[in-house]
């Protein structure tokens, strides 16, 4: 219960803390909020559903109440947790560290985040996740671009209206079960009809904010106009909500209409990796290019799901988090290079790493990292996909592959006018110690993950199991 | 009815307590008659009432829950109005006195169990509304919206009163509970009473502002003085709303086929011409009439639902939707002139922090996003609903997507940063009356986890 109502007190508490002070409060907070999820991990037995709230009864709208996590959950919650400290440490020396409503709204978001995770019951699910919209929107809206209502308009009603088409498969979910339990809304049988038209609900709030293919229009503009926090914790954590309730809550819950779930996603993600990564390569804005990017790695993530077994799913994880440390990494190399050249555009850029050698360094790593070499994350998750996408369809498997190459070309087009060449500027500010620290830790967790996977593996499979098997026992 | 007595009482008091120039006697003395109201029916069956022989008023779970939050929503808007109402020195006391007068008429509605007592009040619930409507003396459209107001409502009135005539020729009584018998076994003349009940649901769909009969609302929600506006768009609104349920769904239950199509229609019309019209509203009451169009829809849902007590879904609805219409309207009390353009809120949010967040809450409680009240209530009537008419539902999901377009305008303008004409008067008045709105609008949806 604590990572519930812990956000929701710091965040009260972010307003009464001086605006001087409130940078280092909200990495205290947020650390604080880490060693839980720890120590949460720590006396996890993989195999069970830890319920941290469970009253046992049916209250009116269905309601049960019942929250807890299994490892998939515990993960999620990990993912979350470490990524916040990052971003609120990248944040420290920008204009909004010192802002007590930005903190305020960061802490409610985690609020969110944290319930959505921890949701074992699909009405509470749906409030979670109806509530991380609101901080996030006015983040965007109060510290964004001043002329970005359109944008703003567009990310807020696509995601309102994907939102409600999740509510209406809730009810129809719910008065089959009599209850939004999670365990009842599993044994419902539904009719294929019924199964295609919730599965439909669910896959319209989950791809708009992924966002697969033909939904992703918001996305650009919104990454664009949004301070760097804000599209950080937009791409690095707001995404995973919607690739968790994919594995957890609509593949499950539509199993009667598998074939074509998992058809329509592989489908919906292998247009989007290739067509974000050609995109990407003829951006010359830096943060839309990391946008498309973002989309073309997030088709290979959501292909992995789509193949739904243990292996696919284990390398899901990794590339979650991969995903979550890397958009991290990302935008905050746009956000140094706008700040110092007042510019995003990269025919601005040449030569900074000549006169930034530690800022051409890091973002050398970030780009090997994102274009998957060995040795880190991403070639572990990639290659786990990739290999069970071939299985599952080869055509797919050598679309989605493509991605090894297009990732290479817009990244390393991307590292190269930016970094080498003939410098166009005189002086650019090298890292300060907390952009320096944010790759390190960056850098070292990719390493970590990308050389011993095991880790995560042994901690993972026994959930991933269980909720494969659940799948399979039911009748199709 | 001890509590109408009084609530009645404290109103003539008031009205004399006006003679002295100073407007604050009036408020006060209502405040403590209408707390007082409010004690008496928490305690209502505690000690013997020497109304109760009668059998014309029963205030049971339901009816007593409705009629607390029609007079805590009356402190509100009393309170909320006052920094306008004094100014009109002579006229205070009979301002307030009026809606307390409108207050009893709404308590009667709520709580009749005979036909007479039900046109009774409604009378006692317009007539008051009439006067206040055109209140504002020095204002033309004031006047515009009394007597267009008054017109169209005396006119279905008089719908209202051939329906219970015919009502009462179909069976015969004006006692509710012997008609609720005979319906249910069947005595009556079928025709007849089928007139009626469609005479009836007209004129109710008419006080709730649904569509067909909804063209009076913008024009006078507008033209109305802000705390009258604040008052018919909650309390009456409220009143009206769970006397159509009382009605529709406890004695003609039994013609549910007979009438819930015609409530279907109404609904599906209301839920888009509502906000529809609200899409490109210039006006701040008008949107605010405009999207209280589609709410009354949201509410009628409740109608429909005759699988599970649909009451107590209602009263969560209906403790958002009144909460948070106040806060707008006491929003438009601080910060609008009599122009009442939308654009004149810019940048209120940026200067009052605490009032653009309250404002907020009630904008996003009436868009339907959790965790407050509105959402609740509607998750709620809607959920209930979706067995048996899962289309309306989707109908209800859409149109709730199309809110939120233009309630997030609004929440954009009271925070935009380029602050044009802002002619703030925020008072304390407005500042309690909001935060008290916004205490309700963020956790009046408990009620409904509490044990029956």
């Amino acid at each position: 219960m604590e990572l519930i109502y812990i956000p929701l007190i710091l965040g009260l508490l972010s307003f009464l803390i001086p605006a001087s002070l409130v940078r280092h409060y909200g990495l205290i907070g947020s650390l604080a909020l880490l060693g839980i999820v720890i120590a949460h991990a720590a006396t996890f037995d993989p195999a069970t559903t830890h319920y941290v709230l469970n009253p046992n009864k049916v209250f009116p709208l269905g309601l049960t109440f019942k929250m807890g996590y299994d490892g998939l959950g515990l993960l999620m919650l990990l993912l979350t947790n470490i990524t916040l400290p990052l971003i609120l440490l990248s944040n420290y020396n920008r204009d909004l560290a010192r802002n007590n409503v930005f903190h305020a709204l960061v802490f409610f978001m985690l609020f969110g985040l944290n319930g959505i995770f921890l949701s074992l019951d699909g009405m509470l699910f749906y409030v979670f996740w109806e509530l991380t919209l609101v901080p996030i929107l006015l983040i965007l809206f109060l510290y964004g671009d001043k002329n970005n209502n359109p944008v703003l308009f567009r990310f807020f009603l696509f995601t309102f209206a994907g939102s409600l088409a999740m509510l209406m498969s809730f009810f129809a979910l719910g008065r089959l079960a009599g209850s939004f339990d999670y365990e009842a809304l599993l044994a419902v049988e539904l009719s294929p009809q019924i199964a295609t038209l919730v599965m439909v609900g669910f896959l319209l709030a989950f791809a708009v904010k992924i966002p697969l293919f033909p939904l992703h229009s918001w996305q650009p503009g919104t990454y664009t106009s949004s301070p760097m926090a804000g599209t950080m914790l937009l791409s690095a954590i707001m995404l995973k909500m919607a690739l968790f309730g994919m594995i957890k809550w609509m593949i499950p819950l539509c199993v009667e209409v598998k074939e074509l779930t998992v058809w329509t996603i592989m489908i919906l993600s292998v247009i989007g990796i290739v067509y974000g990564a050609i995109v990407a390569i003829r951006q010359n804005d830096i943060k839309v290019l990391f946008a498309y990017a973002s989309l073309s790695h997030l088709g290979i993530i959501t292909a992995g799901i789509s193949v739904f077994n243990v292996e696919s799913l284990f390398g899901v994880s990794v590339q979650m988090l991969n995903h979550s440390l890397l958009s991290v990494g990302m935008f905050l190399v746009a956000d140094i290079l706008e700040q110092r050249l007042k510019s995003k555009n990269l025919s601005d850029m040449g030569g900074i790493a000549k006169l930034a050698p530690s800022f051409g360094f890091w973002f050398a790593v970030i780009t090997l990292a994102s274009v998957s070499v060995p040795f880190t994350a991403g070639f572990i998750g990639e290659f786990i996909i990739i290999y069970e996408v071939f299985n599952f369809d080869i055509s797919m498997g050598l679309l989605s592959a493509s991605t090894l190459v297009f990732g290479a070309v817009f990244m390393l087009r991307a590292f190269q006018i930016s970094m080498f060449g003939f410098p166009k500027i005189d002086s650019f500010k090298d890292l300060t110690i907390n952009e320096l620290a944010v790759f390190l830790l960056l850098g070292a967790m990719i390493l970590l993950l990308g050389l011993f996977p095991q880790l995560l593996k042994d901690f993972m499979e026994p959930c991933l199991n269980n909720i494969v098997n659940s799948i399979n026992a039911k009748p199709e | 009815m001890d509590s109408i007595i009084i609530i009645f009482l404290t109103a003539i008091i008031a009205l004399f307590a006006g003679m002295s120039a100073n407007p604050l006697r009036p408020l006060i003395i209502s405040i403590i008659g209408l707390l007082a109201a409010a004690i008496l029916f928490l305690f209502q069956g505690q000690y013997q009432s020497p109304f109760v022989k009668y059998n014309i008023l029963n205030f049971g779970k339901d009816e007593l829950r409705f009629s607390l939050l029609c007079i805590g929503l009356t402190l509100t808007i009393l309170i909320a109005g006052f920094d306008k109402v004094r100014k009109q020195k002579s006229n205070a006391a009979d301002i307030m006195s009026l809606l307390m007068f409108s207050l009893c008429g709404a308590l009667i509605l709520i709580g009749f169990s005979d036909l007479s007592m039900f046109f009774l009040g409604l009378e006692i619930l317009s007539i008051p509304l009439y006067v206040l409507a055109g209140s504002n003396k020095e204002n033309l459209s004031s006047a515009e919206a009394a007597v267009k107001y008054f017109f169209t409502g005396s006119f279905f009135t008089c719908f209202l009163l051939l329906g219970i005539a015919f009502i009462y020729g179909a069976t015969g009584t004006f006692d509710l509970q012997v008609m609720q018998q005979l319906i249910s076994e069947g005595v009556y003349s079928r025709a007849l009473l089928l007139v009626g009940v469609f005479l009836i649901a007209a004129s109710l769909l008419f006080k709730v502002g649904a569509v067909p009969f909804h063209f009076w609302g913008p024009d006078v929600y507008q033209g109305s003085p802000d705390n009258v506006t604040a008052f018919m768009a909650s309390v009456v609104k409220i009143a009206m709303l769970f006397t159509f349920y009382k009605f529709f769904s406890t004695i003609f239950a039994d013609l549910f086929s007979f009438w819930s199509g015609l409530v279907y229609i109404a609904i599906v019309l209301s839920l888009f011409i509502g906000y529809l019209g609200a899409l490109k509203q210039q006006y701040y009451k008008r949107l605010v009439a405009y999207s209280s169009i589609t709410h009354s829809a949201f509410a009628l849902f409740a109608l429909l639902n005759n699988q599970s007590a649909a009451a107590a879904d209602l009263f969560i609805f209906t403790i958002g939707y009144g909460f948070s219409v106040v806060a707008l309207i006491t929003v438009s009390m601080a910060g609008l002139n009599e122009e009442d353009k939308i654009s004149n809120l810019k940048g209120i949010g940026r200067k009052y922090p605490i009032v653009g967040m309250l404002f907020v809450f009630a904008l996003l409680s009436l868009t339907g996003i959790p965790p407050f009240t509105g959402f609740f209530g509607k998750t709620l009537l809607f959920y209930n609903v979706f067995t048996a008419y899962p289309l309306l539902v989707l109908f209800g999901l859409i149109s709730t997507a199309i809110g939120g377009y233009f309630y997030l305008n609004l929440i954009f303008t009271s925070f935009s940063s380029d602050a044009t004409a802002t002619t703030i008067r925020l008072k304390t008045t407005h500042q309690l009356v909001l935060l008290l709105c916004g205490f309700f609008i963020l956790s009046g949806w408990l009620i409904m986890l509490l044990p029956a």
